[in-house]
């Protein structure tokens, strides 16, 4: 089944972002 | 989103292959309040140091996520004034996805990012015209009509 490997924390999100040179796809839900 | 798009096979290898996924819930802070959470699912493109530039609110099937989220992308290298890499993903967009509600707004920005790169008004008023023809009731098509007097 696909699965979107989702980030947890910005910071780690950012340095990705800048050593693979890709947008952040930032998604704010409410799981209730 | 979580029951319907993200788990679209399409769509995760989409988002694997082209962005930094982060998820975080709606209330954690600081981000929430820097970035002014008010519903959700609030989906936002950032470029590679945070800043933002493009945002969506509410629910997208996954037939509209990808084009919607390649429209995102063109507006990170728009806004960074990288045009040739904007052209690109916009027309992508154009070509494969031409009923996607992020379509018009792909050929608006497609002019304006070719205007920036040559200086060539042609490509402004060639929005226009594709506006016009094939998505008239689009507010991108209203956008445009001053173009329609250019050379």
């Amino acid at each position: 089944m696909a699965e979107i490997k989702w980030e947890k924390e910005m910071d780690a999100a950012l340095a990705r972002a800048k050593t693979e040179k890709k947008p952040i796809l930032l998604d704010f839900f409410n799981p209730h | 989103m979580g029951a319907v798009t993200y788990p679209d096979a399409k769509v995760a290898e989409f988002v694997n292959n082209k962005m930094i996924p982060i998820r975080l819930l709606s209330d954690a802070q600081p981000y929430a309040k820097d970035f002014n959470i008010k519903w959700t699912p609030s989906i936002i493109t950032l470029d590679e140091s945070g800043t933002e530039h493009h945002r969506v609110v509410g629910f997208l099937p996954p037939e509209e996520f990808i084009p919607t989220m390649m429209l995102g992308i063109a507006k990170v290298n728009f806004d960074l004034d990288r045009f040739k890499e904007a052209l690109a993903d916009l027309e992508k967009i154009i070509a494969k996805y031409p009923k996607s509600k992020a379509t018009p707004e792909a050929i608006y920005l497609r002019g304006v990012s070719g205007y920036k790169s040559t200086h060539d008004p042609k490509t402004l008023k060639a929005a226009y015209e594709k506006l016009h023809a094939e998505y008239p009731d689009s507010e991108w098509a209203a956008r445009a009509l001053p173009y329609r007097l250019l050379p």
